[in-house]
């Protein structure tokens, strides 16, 4: 009896009407939660198909599974799991081939599984501790009979062999995770001492985010601690659909090992410095089957660390395909901004550079998760703009209703387009004009 | 702090992390970017999400917050002493507190830790990164913060927060005075706080001192400091070495400390106690994994005294080896080179040496033809303890032991003696050593009364 899966139905109906679409293969993610016990699958998401000179819808599916690309899965994991909340990851891959291949397919499985966990744990300022579960599940479904073979891989050991699993439907598994937020003020100062400014930064977030891993975590005002619970207290009274959420607290103490050692600091030569401050709202979700409160604070202080991670790397990748270097002055990084997953209790989340509109990141969660999210359904308002950034906002607004039939057909590297537009928000001069705009919007909603 | 049971001493440690920027040549744009780095760490510790947690317990404490704390029972108000009773103590910890209850009447020690909150209630500006291309020099100095505040039990709770928050405050400037001090070109020194109990006095001094810089280079601030109060310049107050210990803060060497204090004192018709001042440690046979079971005790001896002149801070040299003890002996021409490395005896006139050899400490030599004779010796003994206050190393025809003080009455004459045994070869175990007599008091019967003894009196250099 390998591990067990708890699948949210609607995972089901996904992989049906994919595999019924498919003629030839098709690959996607699976997302959701680790738990000691058992993982819980809350959704499953197609591989994006790549673009190849305007070519039509469908063509250029991949027809063997040689021909799938494995950067562009691992490259899409990646950009998909920047839109995931604490608590939340991928849990694994699924597969849909014609069954002449079906003899390979466990071992491309295994091939795909260890190319996204390594695109992955780049992408970290943290590293996997003991408990974490570090087994991968894969479905490998038959696009003609729709038989599913549901392994799992241990991405900590490369020789592994596929392990059987148990997976199960239900419905409605996530509907009252509980949700822990919190908004964590960031105020970093970072001396840039090599010729890399890219490596200074994250060096000092490295440095940051193990402050983090090691704060106290306060939840609703109680420690946590080894072992209390989470859901406590009248549970039975409360109907088991009803959201908890909780409020979190992060309190930091500096590391005092090093001080000990050393009698003196060293003075570095800088060519300048990078700060980075500001404040970023978290947000992690729990399983409802006795979660500790250690593993909610597990889950938000990794949100933390990951939510500052990709933002700041989200602005170096920008000015790396605009070829540009960072720029003297402040510059705002890219807001969070939520949408619900449907039928579930789940959120995920994007990030908007403040040239951006919703409608891009509405088009972004269609690319990269494939679900339609109206702008009246995204949760904008967690993060408050700079007055800057309004303006910016509103400048990507209109820009994007020029570009919304383009953006429609062409889109894959979404970031690519957001550097240039990002750039072109940079240059905005009719500011007063704009903010007249946004005044009397704001106005109107209101 | 006076030093009885309703006293508590308020302990704060915690690091903050300064770091500064400054243009390379420009001395005066140094010193105002080294203030203002400073200015912000002060609005850290002003702001609301300093936060201090009492260690082994569930009290969070947000000083500037309107005083909020985790436990509903703790107010601003409350009693300081009532934090205690919420203070998790190891099991092991709690029993041998019971029973040296009687004996330990210092202050009660609360140990608490700053952090910072990161959270916040308000949702603020959103994340932005702000590049600034200058040619600078940069550094980051972590200060370890150790702030004590003495309070009384009855002492509101919030007061003892608003104290240690002041303390941080006056820590930080001293900490700024210290850096600008001793920084160099390219390094800065870490300021590093000390506290010192002054004779005669109820309350801890805090001096930071720049790590890396010696005792010896920091006499011109020792002179001041006896000056400013007003002590005599006869010995060390504000060595690093003097620094205050804490009650239950454990002692890293392993090696006992002040065995004798936790004997009861004989009772003898007006005898007035001398004993030994200040710390020594245990040394006795087997430790260190030497075995000298049968050779070692005048070494043993030596290094007892060796530890009392390194920990009353007359020297900051390690107390010495058996074979740093013979080379020593080899190096003032008393012994072959030979000696060294051998398992050959010393007596009380080799410790005179080696004492004067390593550090420079000169000692008197008292010297009895018969051990009956000790008896009549109380005065000279009696004076040596007032006076100079070190341990004695008695050797002669027989063994060597450690004379740690005498009971003695001025009136009658009777006498007993206070003895270390470095003969002992077990464990640091406090419990048997006071049981079984291998520190305990002995009367004149213990001295064989027909063998000669030879005293190693050390007498203490006035240094400062």
């Amino acid at each position: 009896m390998g591990r067990g899966y708890i699948v949210e139905e609607s995972v089901e109906k996904y992989l049906t009407n994919l595999s019924a679409a498919a003629g030839s293969c098709e690959t996607g993610l699976f997302i959701g939660q680790c738990s000691a016990q058992r993982d819980f699958v809350v959704l499953a998401v197609q591989t994006p198909h790549r673009e190849t000179e305007g070519a039509t819808e469908g063509k250029r599916t991949p027809s063997s599974l040689d021909s799938i690309d494995v950067e562009w899965v691992a490259e899409h994991a990646r950009q998909v799991s920047r839109m995931l909340p604490g608590g939340v990851s991928i849990l694994g891959l699924f597969l849909i081939a014609p069954p002449e291949v079906s003899k390979e397919a466990q071992n491309t499985l295994k091939k795909f599984v260890f190319a996204v966990d390594k695109s992955l744990s780049k992408n970290k300022l943290w590293d996997l501790s003991e408990d974490d579960v570090t087994e991968r599940i894969t479905l490998h479904i038959c696009s003609k009979t729709r038989k599913a073979i549901c392994r799992t891989f241990d991405v900590k050991d490369p020789k592994c062999s596929a392990k059987p699993a148990d997976w199960r439907y239900q419905s409605g598994i996530s509907s009252s995770w509980p949700l822990i937020t919190c908004n964590v003020q960031l105020d970093l100062q970072i001396p840039v001492t090599s010729e890399n400014v890219d490596g200074s930064i994250k060096d000092q977030l490295r440095t940051w985010a193990k402050q983090i891993e090691a704060a106290l975590c306060l939840i609703n005002g109680k420690a946590v601690t080894d072992d209390s619970e989470l859901l406590s207290g009248p549970k039975k009274g409360t109907k088991a659909s009803q959201q908890q959420s909780f409020k979190a607290q992060i309190l930091v103490s500096a590391e005092d090992t090093d001080a000990s050692q050393m009698s003196s600091a060293v003075v570095h030569e800088c060519s300048g410095s990078v700060c980075v401050r500001g404040t970023v709202h978290c947000r992690a979700y729990i399983h409802t089957n006795k979660p500790k409160t250690r593993h909610a604070a597990q889950a938000l202080k990794r949100d933390v660390m990951n939510t500052v991670f990709s933002r700041v790397e989200m602005l170096l990748e920008d000015l790396l395909m605009s070829e540009g270097d960072l720029a003297c002055g402040q510059q705002d990084l890219p807001r969070r901004v939520f949408a619900p997953i449907f039928g579930s209790g789940l959120s995920v989340c994007d990030y908007i550079f403040p040239d951006e509109s919703t409608a891009d990141v509405a088009e972004r969660f269609k690319e990269m998760l494939g679900f339609d999210v109206s702008e009246r359904e995204m949760d904008i308002g967690v993060e408050a703009p700079t007055c800057c950034s309004v303006l910016g906002v509103e400048d990507g607004c209109d820009e994007a209703t020029d570009n919304v039939p383009m953006q429609s057909s062409a889109e894959t590297v979404p970031k690519k387009e957001a550097a240039i537009q990002y750039a072109a928000g940079v240059v905005v001069a009719a500011a007063v004009a704009l903010l007249a705009t946004v005044t009397s919007l704001l106005y109107l909603t209101d | 702090m006076v030093l009885t049971d309703n006293n508590f001493i308020f302990r704060l440690k915690g690091v903050l992390d300064f770091s500064c920027q400054f243009d390379s040549f420009n001395e005066a744009h140094t010193r105002s970017s080294i203030s203002k780095a400073f200015q912000v760490l002060r609005s850290r510790i002003s702001s609301e999400s300093l936060v201090f947690i009492v260690c082994n317990s569930p009290i969070l404490l947000w000083p500037n917050k309107s005083f909020h704390s985790t436990l509903d029972s703790l107010r601003e108000d409350t009693p300081c002493r009532d934090v205690q009773q919420h203070i998790e103590v190891e099991d092991g910890a709690r029993k041998s507190s019971k029973k040296r209850d009687k004996k330990d009447t210092g202050p009660v020690v609360v140990n608490l830790k700053l952090l910072m909150e990161v959270t916040e209630a308000g949702n603020s500006a959103a994340l932005s990164l702000c590049r600034v291309m200058k040619k600078q020099r940069c550094v980051t100095v972590p200060l370890c913060m150790d702030c004590v505040i003495g309070a009384g039990g009855c002492d509101a709770l919030g007061s003892v927060c608003a104290g240690l928050v002041a303390a941080l405050h006056a820590q930080l400037s001293d900490m700024e005075e210290t850096l600008l001090k001793y920084k160099k070109e390219t390094t800065f020194p870490l300021p590093q706080p000390f506290h010192f109990q002054l004779p005669e006095s109820d309350r801890l001094l805090t001096i930071i001192y720049p790590a890396g810089v010696s005792d010896d280079q920091l006499l011109s601030v020792r002179e001041e400091l006896h000056r400013k109060h007003c002590l005599l310049a006869d010995r060390p107050y504000f060595r690093r070495s003097n620094a205050f210990h804490f009650p239950g803060e454990p002692y890293k060497d392993g090696y006992l400390r002040n065995p004798h204090t936790h004997l009861t004192a004989p009772s003898i018709d007006d005898a007035k106690l001398y004993v030994v001042r200040g710390v020594y440690s245990y040394h006795h046979y087997m430790q260190d994994r030497v075995d000298d079971n049968g050779w070692g005790c005048a070494y043993r001896s030596l290094q007892t005294i060796c530890s009392w002149f390194l920990q009353q801070g007359y020297t900051e040299r390690s107390v010495p080896t058996h074979k740093q003890i013979q080379q020593a002996l080899v190096d003032v021409g008393d012994k072959e080179p030979s000696f060294v490395g051998s398992r050959q005896w010393i007596g009380s006139i080799e410790v005179q040496a080696v004492l004067n050899q390593l550090l420079g400490v000169n000692s008197k030599i008292l010297f009895v033809s018969r051990g009956s004779e000790l008896t009549s010796k109380g005065r000279e003994l009696a004076n040596h303890f007032q006076t100079e206050g070190t341990p004695i190393m008695v050797g002669g025809g027989v063994l060597a032991h450690t004379i740690l003080g005498v009971a003695w009455s001025e009136t009658s004459g009777q006498i007993r003696f206070l003895i270390l045994d470095p003969h002992y070869t077990g464990g640091e175990d406090l419990q048997s050593i006071t049981d079984k007599g291998w520190c305990g008091w002995k009367g004149p019967e213990f001295w064989d009364q027909n063998a000669y003894y030879n005293l190693c009196l050390p007498q203490t250099p006035k240094i400062i």
